[in-house]
């Protein structure tokens, strides 16, 4: 299944997991004709899409710049070819040119195909903006991922993975499916160990009453991260916060900004408002996870329907701030590997965090090697906007994706004997950078850079 | 022929780039910023804003960095045709005596405006051949280049070449400033010419004019428009953003440290 006609795809939702995610997939006879109308809805709201459409000079500056051209070579991975599969649409349905002229200005009609070519090829972008950041116009193809995938979602057509960790975030506020009991439990337990570990006796309060901070951790770290939560619970103890987790948006991540910007995104925005009115918050605090960071820092103003009273700030905006002003002791021999950071681009190209991470970063450990390029020109882990797929066609694409990234890494020498660690402060990252840097043999482990943190503190 | 394209074809032409443009323009007004989408580092004042727009436009700093070899030719030919295009209008208002008020004689000027124009006109000329020559060879922009991409660089190529053989052969094909000026205002003045002015019996100048006309007509409609792209393009991207102040409500962690929070008891604080 995972192929359509030479392209991979990703394992489609079944129409079932579909209505759980309030969809009724559009039968094929229909699917050509809904998709004009949903683009033509999209192509009147979102400017950033339209200017996407229409100023680009096919210079092919963007090609090299991303790291799925790179990894693939395949010429649709080029970023404004992605854009292209609906350019031609666009030209062919919604300008003059297009309508003319037709194949000499690269205009064609839509048809099932080009409709699958979306779903592979949209599903290949992560949504990391680095086209963004090297086109001579700073033309954004990942707006026009955005509108590809939220037109494909309509349709019915969304990655399985995307649609039941959508299902998920409904039914339980999460992307693992943890209730609370699980997220409970885990936490208890994540404190016991720390009391063993650290020698530091602490509680991660759960829906705690007039709480001053909401910390909203992902849900991946109750699973996968445990020290990036710890880590997290380390910082709030050590500064003597009255702080709290909520267990009806345990997840800093949002799938839906991923493929449905508009329900789902909204649903677990709502939620959040809900938490933070009902536990008397002052500020609300994120963890690690590059994309939601975005869709919290940047979307959030724009998703709410109601007013937002409560300010939002990175983790490490804060462990910055504290660093900055002296107030935190940190020992960073006691991270005495060398270290490397990858920007996870959703921090280092939508929120503006490059700086603060270098600053946590510098103040607790000993090595630190920069990685070239960084910050605003990082490369992408290949896994960003959710593309962890595991059958076996897309996992190839998986390390084919990360290559770019391994290269840089391999670059700084870090992993030379087997002892590096390769910071990730963003879950997707993480996830993704698990299983890569095994497949490409980088001698690093993968951490979190609270993970750091929490080592890094000196509590006497 | 030469009359349509000399005395009609201008206001059809200057109708459709105007109007097309317009309609073009308006469509992008009508969509709107939706979410907030700024490109990291984000700038703190507007004036950082103002540094990124001339920095992008006039010495193309995005692309510097991320295509090294397009820049080399992109920015030749970009200053050399804004050289050429400052060169006509002055150039043509002036009769080619710009430079008298540099403090040169009249004929020294109209050598030192041929001159520059001679060197923009090929240095233009050379950077679109190279960026031709760009399609045809290097893979990744093959696989983005379509047939009208092709065209564009063709039609280009003919209005310059043709413009650069009026400079350099003169005296065969050349036409002087004042003919041309006078169509000029002839044609703002809405007055027709003479049927033997030189303006509409030098065939290279009637067929450059043509070629400039089939451009200007074509811009509304194509990727020219990126000339008002990037500007939009960037509206959106690169804005002022504020950050929320950081430290934490009721936080002290002096005291905190004091009390000897976390540390278990008996071994604690002070
Ligand atoms: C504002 C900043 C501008 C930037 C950053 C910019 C950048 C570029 C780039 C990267 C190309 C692609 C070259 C290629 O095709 O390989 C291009 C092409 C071109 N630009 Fe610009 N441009 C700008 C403004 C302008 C302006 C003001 C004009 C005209 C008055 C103009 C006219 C052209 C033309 C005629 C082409 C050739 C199109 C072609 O390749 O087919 N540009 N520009
Ligand atoms: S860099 Fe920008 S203008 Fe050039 S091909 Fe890519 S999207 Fe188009
Ligand atoms: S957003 Fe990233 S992955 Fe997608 S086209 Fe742009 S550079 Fe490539
Ligand atoms: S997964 Fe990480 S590196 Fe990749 S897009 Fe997200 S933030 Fe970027």
């Amino acid at each position: 299944m995972p192929t359509y006609k030479d392209m991979v795809q990703p394992v489609r939702a079944t129409e079932n997991d579909m209505k759980k995610i309030h969809i009724d997939p559009t039968p094929d006879d229909q699917k050509c004709d809904k998709a004009l109308q949903y683009l033509d809805e999209m192509r009147k709201k979102f400017r950033s899409f339209v200017t996407a459409m229409e100023s680009c000079v096919k210079c092919g500056a963007c090609a090299e710049n991303c790291h799925t051209y790179l990894g693939t070579k395949d010429p649709n991975n080029i970023p404004t070819n992605r854009a292209e599969l609906i350019r031609k649409i666009y030209k062919r349905y919604f300008t003059l040119e297009g309508r003319w002229f037709g194949k000499l200005v690269g205009a064609e009609d839509i048809s099932l195909d080009v409709i699958e070519q979306w779903y592979s090829y949209f599903y290949q972008c992560s949504e990391c903006r680095r086209c963004a950041r090297s086109c001579p116009f700073g033309i954004d193809t990942c707006e026009v991922t955005f509108v590809g995938r939220q037109i494909l979602h309509w349709l019915g057509i969304v990655p399985k993975l995307h649609a039941s960790v959508g299902a998920a975030m409904e039914k339980v506020g999460n992307h693992t499916n943890l209730p609370k009991p699980g997220l409970v439990d885990t936490l208890e337990f994540l404190a016991d160990d720390i009391l063993e570990e650290f020698g530091v006796e602490m509680t991660f309060p759960v829906d705690k009453p007039n709480s001053d901070i909401l910390y909203i951790p992902s849900s991946a770290d109750f699973l996968l991260n445990e020290y990036t939560l710890k880590g997290a619970g380390l910082f709030f103890s050590y500064i003597g916060a009255n702080w709290t987790i909520p267990s009806i948006v345990a997840e800093a991540g949002n799938f839906g900004y991923l493929f449905d910007q508009r329900f789902t995104q909204r649903h677990n925005v709502m939620r959040l408002l809900d938490a933070a009115q009902n536990l008397g918050v002052k500020k609300i605090v994120w963890g690690e996870c590059g994309h939601g960071w975005r869709a919290a820092k940047m979307y959030i103003p724009t998703m709410a329907d109601r007013p937002v009273p409560w300010p939002i700030t990175h983790i490490h905006d804060e462990v910055a701030y504290y660093i900055n002003t002296n107030q935190l002791k940190l020992d960073p021999t006691k991270n005495s590997k060398p270290v490397t950071l990858h920007d996870p681009c959703n921090y280092a190209r939508a929120c503006d965090l490059q700086e603060n991470l270098r600053t946590v970063m510098k103040a607790s450990v000993v090595d630190f090697r920069e990685m070239t390029p960084n910050k605003d020109w990082t490369f992408c882990c290949g896994g960003g906007s959710g593309i962890l797929f595991d059958d076996p066609e897309m996992y190839q694409r998986r390390i084919q994706l990360s290559a770019k990234k391994a290269e840089l890494v391999r670059a700084t020498g870090v992993g030379a004997d087997g002892n590096g660690i390769l910071c990730a402060p963003c879950s997707i990252c993480k996830a993704q950078l698990y299983p890569m840097v095994e497949e490409h043999k980088l001698g690093v482990e993968v951490k979190g850079l609270i993970d750091l943190v929490g080592k890094a503190l000196v509590w006497k | 022929m030469s009359y349509f394209i000399m005395q009609i074809m201008p206001y059809i032409t200057l109708v459709v780039f105007t109007f097309g443009v317009l309609f073009r323009l308006g469509r992008w007004a009508g969509s709107r910023i939706v979410h907030n989408i700024t490109l990291a580092p984000f700038p703190q004042r507007n004036s950082q804003v103002l540094g990124i727009f001339a920095a992008e436009a006039i010495f193309f700093r995005s692309l510097f960095s991320s295509d090294r070899t397009l820049w080399v030719g992109a920015w030749l030919m970009h200053i050399a045709l804004f050289s050429v295009i400052g060169g006509h209008i002055v150039g043509i208002y002036t009769l080619g005596e710009e430079f008298i008020y540099l403090g040169l004689s009249s004929d020294l000027s109209k050598e030192m405006s041929a001159l520059l124009g001679v060197t923009f006109g090929i240095l233009m000329l050379a950077a679109l051949v190279y960026l031709l020559i760009r399609r045809f060879t290097i893979t990744k922009v093959k696989a983005v280049t379509g047939p009208s991409d092709y065209l564009m660089l063709i039609l280009l190529l003919a209005i310059v070449t043709i413009g650069d053989i009026m400079r350099v052969f003169e005296h065969q094909f050349g036409i002087d400033y004042a003919p041309v000026k006078d169509f000029v205002a002839h044609l703002i003045m809405l007055k027709p010419l003479p049927l033997d002015h030189l303006a509409l019996t030098t065939p290279f100048f009637v067929l450059h004019i043509f070629f400039v006309q089939i451009l200007l007509m074509l811009f509304p409609f194509s990727k020219l428009m990126h000339v008002f792209g990037m500007f939009a393009n960037r509206w959106i991207i690169n804005r002022v953003y504020k950050e929320p102040a950081p430290g934490l409500p009721n936080v002290d962690i002096a005291a905190a440290r004091q009390a000897g929070i976390g540390v278990p008891s008996g071994e604690g604080g002070v």
